[in-house]
């Protein structure tokens, strides 16, 4: 299977970088130490007005940073964008295999490396530091893992869609600064989006965004009702389908134009 | 000094041969920002305050922080994005001149697309000292010290900047480094020291010293605490760094000249 | 004016691991060995001389270069650059000496060329009036006037070493350092900027030290070669020293329409001859034996069907002298 190996190969690639991701995964602590500071600084005398006190905020901090490398930081437009800069993605796009499939297992398999030597590393840091969150239920696991699988794959969609927006602008930094903000903001890397003021809060639950962050990370902290399982998984179905549409007319397009 | 204006114009007229991609990459530095502040503002209107700082006060510091970050952002981009000198063996170009290579590097190039990033840190300085309704002696000696603490701010980050840069020398990358010494530090300096745990303070205020540019005076001329000298620390501080980093920067140099590596 | 005294540079070559650990480790470790790059060069090069500094890749070229301009810092001996040594007074022998590197320009890539020449003005603080009389002299002689105000990246190959050339003459120094001045030009661009170096040597009297891979930028240009391999001094003198010792060999490739069955085993001026598949190379000395004589001789072999000069490289001739 030509994609299982597209995964692997990317892994193995990621893997040569390992030493300066760790060091890089160090200042990522460092952020979230500061993110959960200032929520303990927050809350300080005031959790009864909150519904969640600092040891859930610290335990919320710590989950969404090691989720920020599975759903948050992702590459820049897939790196669609360089194809279509040089011309390469008439090729690729010619190729039997299917392109969105191609360029999805790459990432994929990036993720897979962001999983062992991002993920996990930070989530120890903090464990060993201000503690980290370990589910209750053991059907949770597998709630977990789905819901985790379903924001990868609403947050890979949303960066596929970045990149192919360069076949019709060439441009993508601006769309990609856009994206990752409204992904960090309106998705809870921060600040759970139940806190965010009135109408905000009610709409950013049925945004693409909160399925990338927020419910995984609910999810995992066993705080969310599994339904919202459905909400992540309409958005992989709907984001899939219009990348897999919206591939086919960036073909058609550069058929008819030559790229 | 016509030198320097000569290298600037340079570097601002070939930059404004790509005019979009300026403003849309000024605009989208400025938002990212702009959304960070106003996630906190919505915790701090819930929460009134974060350990007696109200949503104005972290403003404030907030606004010396990102403002000093982006103006080494714009002024600093060759040494932020030093690790090509090394990678493309391009430092060689920069030693046959009749000029130090620091000051080569200091007037290359300007990033101005981070200007966005500075307007963003102003207008939440101008928002947040009107937001404080101080009374007007208050505001005088404040205003008088803004633009010290920001230079400060701005040495303190070319200094960490410098010395990142300079472990190109020996490491070729650095870019990993960066987020170690400067975004994750200065990230912290948005918000006040006293939240934090007692390691991470002695780390602001000691090896990477970012809590001097704005929590120190800030600190007294907010009457939080503190005394008269809290405004003496700032420029002291980023002299003081800014002298050891240079020292580190020639000791690289120096280092260059016997491997050239 | 140029005088290098049993000049040394040894690099030490630390037991690297890959990655970014390994230049950590590398920087703790003590295991290494030394590389004598430069291995006790002595020379000295006099006012208006034009010196070709040749030999193959990694031989030491570059780096004697770096030294003599300041970029590296000898670990022996001594050098004299105009009078001054490079490594205690860098700022004012850059003042005294040109540099240009063929694989890299040193012209600010987005503005026009115009803009690098102000800046490069300013930066070695030229009065207006030597300014504008260079622009004028380096006009007549490069005509870089025609692509003055066009930015640097649209340049042809050929005009942007033309630029690079009159950039690094802006200060007048009286030394100039060449590192491949003509590497991947055309022809043309290749004559106009052997031309311009000739005038620069005969007319303003400049020193010159070039290094290049392209024999005929030798045979044109140097009244004096010194070769070099593993960091040492393999020959110094004059060109016809250099003819003298290895010949400068002139190699030409004939493809014959049927492969002669007898060719003479020697010919005189023709110094080497083999087959290379069905393409007979044949190494010959101009002086003795003129091209077009040569190829009337390998017309009489049989019928060519193909002819091609090819330039002699320099990796085979430093090959010969040992």
């Amino acid at each position: 299977m030509v994609y299982w190996i597209l995964i692997q190969k990317s892994f193995m690639t990621n893997l040569q970088y390992k030493v300066a991701h760790l060091i890089n995964n160090a200042a990522s602590a460092i952020f979230g130490f500061v993110f959960i500071a200032i929520w303990a600084g927050v809350l300080q005398g005031k959790e009864q007005s909150s519904p969640y006190d600092v040891m859930d905020m610290t335990y919320y901090i710590a989950a969404s940073q090691c989720i920020l490398w599975l759903s948050g930081f992702l590459t820049a437009g897939l790196n669609i964008q360089n194809g279509v800069r040089n011309g390469a993605i008439s090729f690729e796009l010619a190729r039997p295999s299917n392109f969105f499939l191609y360029v999805t297992s790459q990432e994929a398999g990036r993720l897979v490396y962001n999983f062992f030597f991002r993920s996990v590393p930070i989530g120890l840091v903090f464990a060993l530091t201000v503690g980290f969150y370990v589910p209750q239920h053991f059907s949770s696991y597998l709630f977990i893992c789905i819901s985790v699988l379903l924001a990868i794959i609403i947050s890979i969609n949303l960066h596929y869609l970045v990149g192919i927006s360069a076949c019709w602008t060439t441009e993508v930094a601006w769309a990609h600064f856009v994206n990752f903000t409204l992904l960090a903001g309106l998705g809870g890397q921060m600040v759970p989006i139940d806190f965010l003021p009135a109408p905000l809060s009610t709409l950013t639950q049925y945004l693409p965004f909160a399925g990338a962050i927020y419910y995984p990370v609910m999810v995992f902290l066993e705080k969310a009702s599994n339904d919202v399982i459905w909400i992540q998984l309409f958005w992989a179905l709907v984001l899939t389908l219009l990348n897999l549409w919206i591939t086919e007319r960036a073909r058609q397009k550069l058929e008819i134009q030559g790229g | 000094m016509n030198l320097y204006l000569k290298l600037l114009s340079g570097s601002l007229r070939s930059r404004m041969q790509y005019k979009m991609n300026f403003l849309v990459s000024s605009l989208s530095y400025g938002l990212i920002m702009a959304v960070d502040f106003v996630l906190l503002a919505a915790i701090l209107q819930r929460f009134n305050d974060v350990k007696g700082w109200n949503l104005y006060e972290v403003g404030l510091l907030y606004g010396i922080s990102s403002v000093a970050i982006t103006l080494y952002r714009v002024f600093g981009v060759e040494i932020h994005n030093f690790e090509r000198y090394m990678v493309e063996g391009e430092f060689d170009s920069l030693l046959i001149r009749p000029v130090s290579p620091l000051s080569l590097l200091l007037t290359k190039n300007l990033d101005l697309s981070r200007i966005g990033g500075t307007a963003q840190g102003v207008i939440i300085l101008v928002i947040s000292i009107i937001g404080l309704s101080l009374d007007s002696f208050d505001m005088f000696l404040l205003l008088l010290y803004l633009p010290i603490s920001i230079a400060s701010g701005v040495v303190i980050c070319f200094s960490l900047g410098l010395l990142t840069a300079t472990f190109a020398f020996w490491t070729q990358r650095i870019k990993d480094f960066q987020t170690f010494t400067l975004y994750a530090p200065f990230n912290a300096a948005n918000y006040p020291m006293n939240i934090y745990p007692g390691w991470l303070k002695i780390i602001f205020f000691t090896v990477i010293p970012v809590g001097f540019m704005n929590y120190t005076p800030i600190l007294f001329l907010l009457d939080k605490g503190g005394s008269i000298w809290n405004l003496a620390w700032p420029p002291a501080v980023a002299l003081g760094f800014l002298f050891l980093s240079l020292r580190f920067w020639h000791f690289g140099i120096r280092h260059y000249h016997s491997t050239g590596s | 004016m140029i005088v290098a005294d049993q000049l040394n540079k040894h690099f030490k070559i630390y037991e690297t691991k890959k990655g970014f650990i390994g230049s950590f480790t590398s920087l703790l470790s003590t295991k290494h060995h030394v590389v004598k790059a430069v291995n006790d060069i002595s020379f000295n090069i006099g006012e208006g001389e034009f010196v070709g500094y040749i030999g193959p890749n990694g031989a030491g070229k570059s780096t004697t270069i770096k030294m003599l301009s300041g970029i590296l810092h000898p670990t022996g001996g001594s050098i004299e650059v105009a009078g001054l040594s490079p490594q205690k007074r860098r700022k004012e022998v850059a003042k005294k000496i040109g540099i240009v590197f063929g694989q890299r320009t040193q012209l600010w890539w987005d503005l026009p060329l115009r803009d690098s020449f102000d800046i490069l003005k300013e930066m070695y603080k030229v009065p207006d009036a030597k300014y504008h009389a260079f622009l004028k002299l380096y006009d007549d002689m490069l005509q870089i006037g025609q692509f003055m105000n066009t930015p640097v990246r649209k340049l042809s190959l050929g005009q942007r070493m033309r630029g690079d050339l009159a950039a690094a003459m802006i200060h007048d120094p009286d030394v100039l350092f060449l590192d491949e001045p003509t590497i991947g030009l055309d022809v043309n661009a290749k004559t106009s900027i052997r031309s311009f170096l000739k005038e620069l040597n005969g007319k303003e009297k400049k020193t010159i030290l070039l290094t290049t891979h392209d024999m005929d930028d030798i045979e044109q240009l140097c009244s004096r070669v010194i070769v070099i391999n593993h960091g040492q001094i393999v020959l110094d003198g004059s060109i016809t020293d250099l003819r003298h010792n290895i010949g400068l060999p002139s190699v030409i490739e004939v493809q014959y329409r049927e492969k002669p069955q007898h060719l003479p085993a020697e010919f005189d001026g023709i110094e080497k001859m083999r087959w290379e598949d069905d393409k007979l190379i044949l190494m010959y000395d101009r002086s003795v034996l003129s091209s077009p004589s040569l190829l009337q001789v390998v017309s009489k072999w049989g019928e060519p069907v193909d002819i091609q000069m090819k330039e002699p490289d320099i990796e085979e001739v430093i090959q010969k002298i040992y």
